[in-house]
């Protein structure tokens, strides 16, 4: 009998937050709001793949200024080395008052990673300082 | 086949785990993952800031309880940013974020309770209102 027992794939969702507030700095995404010291973004068990990174962000305005946001995947839990996203850009004429609201953006991926191995997440902001920005990753595995 | 379930809340200070549990005008619907459902096939998000706070943030939901059964999952899906208007001038619109998680394929388990918990990080913006749906499948 040719019988072959088919696995439904599932979904695991691990974030990460964190603040830019200098430009061409990198700057690690280590906490998760009410968590200041989550530990390691570690690859969970069994995860095949990095499906898709969700990113999110907003900026505090505070420079009249213009620049572009990326992130910066590396670490031991990325076989194939560091991996860049850019995500956003951001500008302002002046700084007097404003309010921005954005959608996270999700982006689909196929990046191999390796179990039980740290994944560490960074973001930056390049061309001008625009001020202070906050930033939300998720990244979406494959198990 | 699928089934909904929405909740809603506000979530009223920079990092603080604030539990969605309100729908509107029913106080407590339930939380019990329906039967025969063993997914989360999508997740529908959305939140607004009143912007009475001078800052900016990640706007996240906490997933988690009894039926997730790959442990808490967190996923980010808005930010919000607000300079407090300089008086008498108008203030700009905050318009709310939505984003949809479409084949989000989170497991869980029928007939047990699910959490959901808004929340934002970064630097105060004032309130929040969330309000999270999850698309039940098989």
């Amino acid at each position: 009998m040719n019988q072959r027992k088919v696995r439904k794939m599932s979904k695991l969702y691990r974030s990460r937050e964190g603040q830019i507030t200098a430009v061409d700095t990198k700057s690690q995404l280590a906490t998760l709001g009410s968590e200041s010291a989550p530990g390691p973004l570690l690859v969970p068990a069994g995860a095949k793949k990095l499906n898709a990174v969700i990113i999110a962000f907003a900026t505090d305005q505070s420079v009249a200024a213009d620049g572009s946001f990326f992130i910066r995947l590396e670490g031991p839990g990325l076989p194939g080395g560091p991996e860049t996203l850019a995500f956003g850009s951001q500008g302002v004429a002046v700084a007097t008052g404003g309010h921005g609201s954005r959608s996270a953006i999700r982006f689909p991926l196929d990046i191999p990673v390796t179990a039980a191995n740290e994944i560490l997440i960074f973001a930056e902001n390049a061309g001008e300082d625009t001020g202070t920005e906050t930033v939300g990753v998720t990244l979406e595995f494959l198990v | 086949m699928s089934q909904t379930i929405t909740v809603e809340g506000d979530v009223n200070a920079v990092d603080t785990r604030t539990l969605l549990t309100g729908q509107g005008s029913v106080t407590a619907p339930s939380l019990v993952v329906p039967a025969g459902m063993t997914k989360i096939k999508q997740v529908i998000l959305t939140a607004a800031a009143d912007g009475l706070a001078a800052g900016e943030a990640v706007n996240f939901v906490r997933l988690g309880g009894n039926a997730v059964l790959g442990g808490e999952q967190v996923i980010v899906f808005g930010g919000e940013d607000s300079q407090t208007v300089q008086a008498g001038s108008d203030a700009a619109p905050s318009l709310g974020s939505l984003f949809i998680l479409a084949d989000a394929d989170i497991d869980v388990r029928p007939s047990d309770t699910i959490s959901i918990a808004g929340e934002y990080g970064g630097v105060d913006v004032g309130d929040m209102a969330f309000a999270v749906t999850l698309v039940y499948g098989k």
